[in-house]
């Protein structure tokens, strides 16, 4: 057998071995790994040490990687061992115990420390950095014995570090070199509302000072200042900055700049020798935030297992303050600039302030302190250097009318406005200006822009407005048709099929003058849904106007094999089900077991003409995975054996998937039920969510955990359980009627208003009734579908086999 | 050129692709309202790849279930604004049999 290369990593922290769990996921056998670690710990979690300090953690919770994954993964782990020397002349790595290994590569990651003040009187007692367990638990200690203590440095650390400490009960004083606290991520108006805030929680500052000495004995006293004041401290942090740990690159011989100078691929200037993370430094810049590291840990991992991948060219930091009671992020630029346009709200009141900054129409940069609630939003929309439009704008700011138009006019005509289909402003224009376009559609069918992902249509639409200027007619753009078959609205293809009695497509696609005889890949099944949903007794559903999933009942994957979830009310499973489901698996040698975001089991990997047999031998109703229809009902434990669960959360989760299961809906449903306000199942990201608390379910409705996350609104609050399924009923059925096909009730909701939800399913007992009654029809028409394309022999052949024909045949 | 038998009609359904496994070719075969058969090569025309077969059937194009570019079904091309072509097969109906056609 080869002898597989040695990789040696210097450093046990979260980049080193971040680096080194991707090369197992890559390719677990190319190497033999050995890590050397100074600290007397396996990998921890070194952002949460806060935690640790606030004493809301323990130190074996913020363990990522224990003893045990050393061991499973055939790593030498040497903690405890300090890398003295890198002999390169003799490819090995020398610790201070006089350990000489070799290697084939080495990876440097060896992390940073805090920037230590180097003046008179800075080797006292009392002064520790804030950086390792060591020194959380050294300040642990610290608050127990002293009352009065300093933290040095009014950054994201020290800010992290001088809370922590006011938790355990000192009194904490800031200072910081700069009148304004953060200065590297927040303009002077933010500062100023952060240290207020701060202030109200208890935290002093010293502001804009300099320190040039540390007093006391033996144990330091206090601070000496440069415009002569003094600050009593018996305990001092010292969380100004991070200095990269470089010395025994430098030793070494490697060039080190203030970090070990790394290329795009993490190479130092020394062949077979790599830095990763805050030791290194990449285009001048060395980070001390977390998500570079990862970054640059994945870039690393696959150049190392000869794994083609995109250079690292750098990371838009964001920052955001772990501290509780306070919203601060900031990411990208922050400071006003003359090439920069400012979208700016400063509430005082609320103690809200969002700044956005904007280079030629994008987005470069955002700072949001007292309501963080787009920061992930605005992070994306920073890093992939997004186009403002009315609808961010709206997000971000609220729904503040904006002026029209002017940040299209600042795009440049080269630039790529549909990033999915490389789609220019300038063909945009120009299919305008030639042909005489008016809608989005029309600009969408000739050149392709918006119709992969759609994020780009509001920005098509902008650009449509500003070509047409007073020729945009916002009445016509808006009376757009479902698709490009039709002008007609949603609403108008309703009403006519109801006032007309039009049972299949076919009939509304004649009687409504369609363009393309049959319609097209956009409005057959959006048709089919709203005759399902209209006629639900009359209507016969249209196999060929459903998209692949929903037609044949399974998810096709990108290999043409298909994933298999069978139903699994509530999530609740037994050994009995479990054993059947692993000896099918097994039978039809399923290439991945995954358990999924909803609570259930996915066999993934099954060829087509297997699907319909491991249906057959599960012997389970389809779990609807597919389909836009109720995908699952999450549940929690509750209070069947949960000692904090106050309702019956499974048995209320099943019953309602047993109800209303196989439904369709304009669009996939989620649904959780929870048994208590801890929320386990997580209902606050579902279309419904239920939560029960000690003599009542609250119902939450609209909210979404994917591309838009929103979270829920609270629709009502009912007492028992037959309420619930009452205006769980009534909610569906509105949903149903009202939404546009392919729209999820948390742009279905923003669309409507909950008022007007509310008013009509929670207030009104009549029409609540009526709904009802119209989803308790619709409910009895639905068939399980497994069990019905099993019982259809032509119909299974049809959609699962394949022809095979012999090759001499004539 | 030469036909291979692939059996009847009623093999295939209305506006459903079917796949054909010919000399170890992947064909979808598509049967139109009009009662037309069509086989293309089963692989999309689009970058990120795939099979045709499951694509939804209107009229004489076929809309590619992974990149939903229009494919015109007697020829393979595609239609505008997308630039690209799938492979088309000859077919030929006789008393109710279907034979696609392939070079030797």
């Amino acid at each position: 057998m080869l002898e597989r290369e040695h990789l040696v990593v210097v450093g046990n922290g979260m980049a080193g071995i971040n680096t080194v769990e991707n090369i197992l996921k890559l390719a677990p056998n190319k190497y033999k790994i050995t890590i050397f670690g100074a600290e007397p710990y396996p990998n921890y979690n070194r952002i949460q040490l806060s935690y640790v300090l606030e004493k809301s953690k323990a130190i074996e919770d913020i363990i990522l990687n224990d003893w045990q994954w050393y061991k499973d993964n055939g790593i030498a782990l040497h903690t405890g061992a300090t890398v003295m020397r890198i002999d390169l002349a003799h490819k090995q790595v020398v610790t201070d115990s006089g350990v000489q290994t070799g290697f084939d590569k080495l990876i440097l990651a060896t992390g940073s420390r805090p920037f230590r003040l180097n003046v008179p009187g800075s080797d006292k007692q009392g002064i520790v950095g804030f950086r390792d367990i060591d020194d959380c638990e050294r300040m642990v200690r610290a608050a127990d014995v002293y009352r009065k203590a300093a933290v040095i440095g009014g950054g994201l650390l020290g800010l992290e570090a001088a809370k922590g400490l006011l938790k355990l009960g000192m009194d904490v004083t800031v200072v910081h070199l700069f009148e304004e606290l953060m200065e590297r991520q927040l303009d002077r108006t933010a500062s100023l509302m952060l240290q207020a805030e701060l202030e109200g929680q208890g935290l002093k500052f010293a502001m804009g000072k300099k320190t040039t000495a540390f007093l006391g004995d033996e144990r330091v006293s206090g601070l000496q200042f440069n415009d002569g004041t003094t600050l009593e401290a018996e305990f001092v942090v010292m969380a100004a900055g991070i200095v990269p740990n470089a010395e025994l690159a430098k030793a070494s011989g490697l060039e080190v700049n203030r970090g070990i100078v790394v290329d795009d691929f993490m190479r130092t200037s020394v062949s077979d020798i790599y830095a990763v993370g805050e030791c290194n430094e990449h285009r001048g810049v060395s980070y001390g935030l977390v998500a570079p590291l990862f970054e640059q840990g994945g870039v690393l991992a696959k150049h190392l297992c000869s794994v083609e991948t995109k250079p690292y060219e750098g990371t838009v930091v964001s920052t955001q303050l772990k501290i509780s009671g306070i919203d601060v992020f900031s990411a990208g630029e922050f400071m006003d600039a003359p090439d920069l346009a400012i979208v700016r709200m400063h509430d005082e009141w609320r103690r809200i302030y969002k700044k956005i900054l904007l280079r030629g129409g994008r987005i470069v940069g955002g700072v949001l302190i007292g309501d963080g609630k787009e920061s992930t939003r605005l992070q994306q929309w920073i890093r992939t250097g997004t186009v403002m439009t009315d609808a961010i704008h709206g997000a971000l700011m609220g729904a503040v009318e904006a002026a029209s138009g002017n940040t299209v006019a600042d795009i440049a005509d080269e630039e790529i406005v549909c990033g999915c289909n490389g789609v220019t402003k300038k063909r945009i224009v120009d299919v305008i200006q030639e042909q005489g376009f008016t809608t989005v559609e029309e600009i969408k069918m000739s050149t392709g822009a918006s119709r992969s992902c759609g994020g780009c249509r509001p920005v098509v639409e902008q650009i449509l407005k500003h070509v047409l200027g007073d020729k945009y007619d916002s009445a016509a753009a808006k009376k757009e048709g479902i698709c490009a078959c039709t002008t007609l609205s949603k609403d108008e293809v309703v009403r006519n099929i109801k006032e007309k009695g039009l049972i299949t497509s076919k009939e509304v696609r004649y009687a409504l003058g369609w363009e393309n005889e049959e319609g097209c890949s956009k409005c057959r099944p959006a048709l089919n849904y709203y005759l399902g949903m209209i006629w639900p007794s009359e209507h016969v559903d249209e196999r060929d106007a459903r998209f692949v999933n929903e037609r044949m009942h399974a998810n096709i994957q990108k290999d043409g094999t298909f994933g298999v979830i069978p139903r699994m009310y509530g999530g609740v499973t037994t050994p009995e089900d479990l054993r059947l489901i692993a000896d099918v698996a097994v039978k039809y040698k399923v290439k991945l077991v995954k358990v999924t975001g909803g609570q259930r089991l996915d066999l993934l990997g099954i060829k087509r003409e297997d699907v319909p047999k491991v249906w057959e031998e599960l012997g389970m109703p389809s779990g609807y995975a597919y389909a836009k229809a109720l995908r699952t009902v999450k549940t929690c434990v509750g209070s069947q054996f949960c000692r904090f669960g106050t309702k019956d959360s499974i048995d209320m989760g099943v019953r309602l998937e047993k109800k209303f299961e196989r439904l369709d809906m304009p669009a996939k449903f989620k649904m959780a039920v929870n048994g208590c306000p801890r929320n386990c199942a997580e209902s606050a990201t579902k279309d419904l969510g239920i939560v029960g608390n000690e003599g009542a379910w609250e119902i939450y409705v609209g909210g979404n955990g994917g591309i838009k996350a929103r979270l829920a609104d609270l629709l009502c609050k009912v007492k028992t359980d037959d309420e619930v399924m009452g205006i769980v009923g009534a909610f569906i059925q509105y949903y149903r009627e009202t939404a546009k096909y392919l729209e999820r009730t948390s742009d279905w909701l923003e669309r409507t208003g909950l008022e007007n939800v509310i008013a009509t399913v929670v207030d009104n007992a009549e029409k609540r009734e009526e709904l009802n009654a119209r989803i308790d029809l619709a409910l009895e028409q639905v068939k399980e579908p497994w069990r019905d394309i099993l019982d259809n022999r032509k119909l299974k052949e049809q959609l699962f086999e394949e022809i095979k024909v012999p090759a001499h045949h004539e | 050129m030469r036909y291979y038998h692939v059996g009847s009609v009623e093999l295939f359904p209305m506006r459903l692709g079917r796949v054909v496994r010919l000399n170890d070719q992947q064909i979808a075969v598509f049967r139109t309202t009009e009662g037309k058969l069509y086989a293309l090569e089963n692989r999309s025309p689009g970058p990120k790849g795939g099979t045709i077969v499951e694509g939804i059937v209107a009229g004489e194009v076929l809309y590619d279930p992974i990149c939903d570019w229009k494919i015109g079904l007697p020829d393979g091309c595609v239609l505008p604004p997308d630039e690209g072509k799938v492979r088309s097969f000859l077919v030929d109906i006789r008393d109710g049999e279907v034979y696609v056609g392939m070079e030797e």
